[in-house]
């Protein structure tokens, strides 16, 4: 039993799909009105900023960094694609691109503090999500619109009732499968591919292990830190339109308060805030596991949706408290304590 | 001599000129600051992130972080408003803040320093269970209508315009620098911070330490909630959230290092007072509040840069120096020869 026990915490990802597996037994045990599969997938929806920056920030935790600027990015790519968009009457796309553009000299910047003047990204990150939703909302006051409304009516339906063209990103489908959810796998997939498959994600891990020591082996480790601070704020921009296009309005403050979130899925998902360790796919049974947590509770078990901090907080500190104690054989340590 | 010189080396007299010179360009922009009770007013507002700032000071200099402090600042604000409905004594207030930030704090450290959790993940949890109690506590409802006592306590003032919190809250920083800088105990901190496995060596406790750090900050934070409940009168459920990153903020800006070691509490303290004061200053220069974030930010950014450049600029000129006294030294070879 302690050896299985052992085994477990030791494959994190292992251990998370059992959790995320126990999860629906419960769920679906308590209600099966919980097992719909279009209510499952719009749970999803509803968290997917999350779970798409989530990946990325899991690149950067990687190499020993941390980003909690990218809430703040998702509100300032919605009101640049919502003032151009709006107030400047550009194509909706051409909007789209330039506030990606925008975003990525955002990540650019603060990764350009972090590598090269090696500034702690804790705290280039905290001044850069002050700086960014500061922006977001002088943006927001260059539109007609007051800041507080939001700016909607993006182009919308066909004659048929069809979600087409932008609002398509936040409420179409593919054959049954929401749009955003499509993205999300594709990122996914695309996260794997460059993390486990190429050069660059190995260079990301040597980089968290010791940074000095890929330095000496060749690695360009500025430039490489740098970029993940860029992708990570381009998926926080990808995430801001899928938002804006789900809503259908463009605010300053799309994203405010996921900070705390995006770090819990990436850091239960098993990747080391101290870096060099870490996987995709244990960041993305992560923000599942939180995503159906947040989902089944008020649904099974009538706990209030404004109060799913508590049983949120309360499987973080159990589980990575239960990593530790299995990891450092505390477990064992009682177990022969009581045999002797 | 030597004393002054070492003064202005100190790393918190650069954020004092900092404030200083915020305070001189405010008082150029508009005449209307140039009085004694506008410029205390920026102090005594900080009061809330000076205890705070102090409170995780502590945690940073052990090289560790607590990101919980905004939910315990929330849930004894909080506390504190249900007493006072119930017309409870200020006694029981404060000694429900303490009790409850001592807990959360020991919570904290037994997670991080005796099960080895890395702090941010593991106070990332107890912040989210903390505002889970706060919404149980409170039925989701905001806490108001406490009068009584305490209301009355916020604003008033023992001298020259100064509140009894904020210097309080001075009384407190000048304990705990003095602990810090003349004490054996109080120097633990910045050793362990520096060098844990090194401090352990020489038989500091380094689990005893990082314990006390986090049980000084959940107090320093229970302080806060009773300041922010007496300060405000009504105590809302997300009382609190993201003040944490102020008090990092403040802590970096009065030039803690995040990773522990190095820094001391004048310098938190004054960070907190440049926190708090950006926005009132805003107003006097003529800015809209819609510039706050955005100014916040980039002056972070380039303090800190600006900072570790001057670092690492130190570093590799006292990098050179041994250098050329080594070689002046021996000028045919190395130390050994």
């Amino acid at each position: 039993m302690k050896n299985l026990l052992k085994k477990v915490f030791k494959h994190w990802e292992l251990f998370l799909v059992i959790f995320l597996i126990l999860e629906f037994v419960i769920f679906g045990a308590a209600n099966p009105k919980f097992l719909r599969p279009k209510s499952i997938m719009n749970s999803i929806v509803n968290y997917i900023s999350v779970c798409i920056i989530s990946l990325f920030v899991t690149l950067v935790m990687i190499t020993g960094g941390i980003d909690i600027q990218a809430p703040s990015i998702i509100g300032l790519t919605s009101i640049i694609i919502g003032v151009l968009w709006s107030d400047a009457g550009m194509n909706i796309w051409v909007s789209v691109a330039i506030a990606v553009i925008a975003a990525a000299v955002c990540g650019a910047l603060s990764g350009f503090f972090i590598a090269y003047c090696g500034v702690q990204p804790m705290v280039v990150t905290l001044g850069g999500s002050f700086l960014y939703s500061g922006l977001a909302l002088l943006v927001s006051g260059l539109s007609a619109t007051p800041a507080y409304k939001g700016i909607s009516g993006f182009p919308a339906k066909n004659e048929a009732g069809q979600f087409v063209g932008f609002r398509f990103l936040g409420k179409g489908d593919i054959f049954g499968v929401p749009t955003q959810i499509v993205i999300y796998i594709a990122l996914i997939l695309l996260c794997m591919w460059i993390l486990h498959k190429t050069k660059y994600g190995e260079k990301l891990y040597l980089i968290g292990v010791n940074q000095q020591a890929a330095e000496y082996s060749g690695i360009n480790t500025r430039a490489t830190i740098m970029s993940t601070y860029v992708l990570s704020a381009v998926s926080a921009a990808l995430a801001g339109t899928l938002l804006t296009a789900n809503v259908n309005s463009a605010k300053y403050n799309l994203g405010a308060g996921y900070t705390l979130a995006i770090i819990t899925a990436v850091v239960l998902g098993g990747t080391l805030n101290t870096g060099g360790k870490g996987s995709i796919l244990g960041t993305v049974l992560a923000s599942l596991i939180i995503c159906i947590l947040r989902y089944g509770l008020p649904l099974c078990f009538d706990v209030d949706t404004q109060n799913l901090d508590l049983p949120v907080g309360i499987v973080l500190v159990l589980v990575v408290l239960g990593r530790e104690i299995a990891g450092q054989g505390i477990l064992r340590k009682w177990f022969k304590k009581k045999k002797v | 001599m030597n004393k002054v010189k070492n003064l202005f080396k100190a790393r918190w007299m650069s954020s004092l000129i900092f404030l200083l010179a915020l305070f001189l360009i405010t008082g150029i922009a508009d005449p209307q600051f140039r009085n004694y009770s506008s410029v205390i007013s920026c102090f005594n507002s900080s009061t809330m992130y000076t205890l705070l700032a102090v409170g995780i000071a502590f945690v940073i200099m052990t090289g560790e972080i607590d990101v919980s402090i905004g939910a315990t600042l929330g849930i004894t604000a909080a506390m504190t408003g249900l007493i006072a409905q119930q017309g409870g004594s200020v006694v029981s207030m404060l000694a429900a803040c303490v009790s409850t930030g001592a807990a959360v704090g020991l919570v904290n450290a037994l997670g991080v320093a005796y099960f080895g959790v890395p702090s941010l993940i593991f106070t990332l949890g107890t912040n989210s269970v903390v505002r889970g109690l706060i919404y149980i506590l409170t039925d989701g409802r905001t806490v108001e209508n406490f009068g009584g006592v305490i209301a009355s306590y916020g604003n008033k003032t023992i001298f020259a315009e100064i509140t009894i919190y904020y210097a309080l809250a001075v009384a407190t920083v000048a304990v705990s620098h003095i602990v810090l800088t003349k004490t054996r105990k109080g120097k633990y901190f910045i050793a362990v911070g520096d060098n844990a496995g090194g401090a352990n060596l020489v038989g500091i406790s380094v689990l005893g330490t990082k314990i006390l750090a986090y049980i000084l900050c959940g107090i320093f934070a229970g302080l806060g909630g009773f300041v922010f409940a007496s300060k405000y009168g009504q105590v809302m459920t997300v009382a609190g959230n993201g003040y944490e990153m102020t008090a990092i903020a403040a802590c970096v800006l009065g030039g803690i290092s995040l990773s522990g070691g190095m820094g001391n509490m004048i310098g938190a303290a004054l960070g907190a007072v440049i926190m708090s004061s950006i926005s009132r200053l805003l107003v006097f220069i003529g800015l809209p509040a819609t510039y706050n974030n955005t100014i916040t930010g980039v002056m972070l950014i380039v303090i800190v840069v600006i900072d570790a450049l001057a670092q690492s600029r130190s570093i590799e000129m006292s990098r050179r120096k041994r250098l050329l006294s080594r070689t002046a030294e021996n000028p045919e070879g190395g130390e050994e020869a």
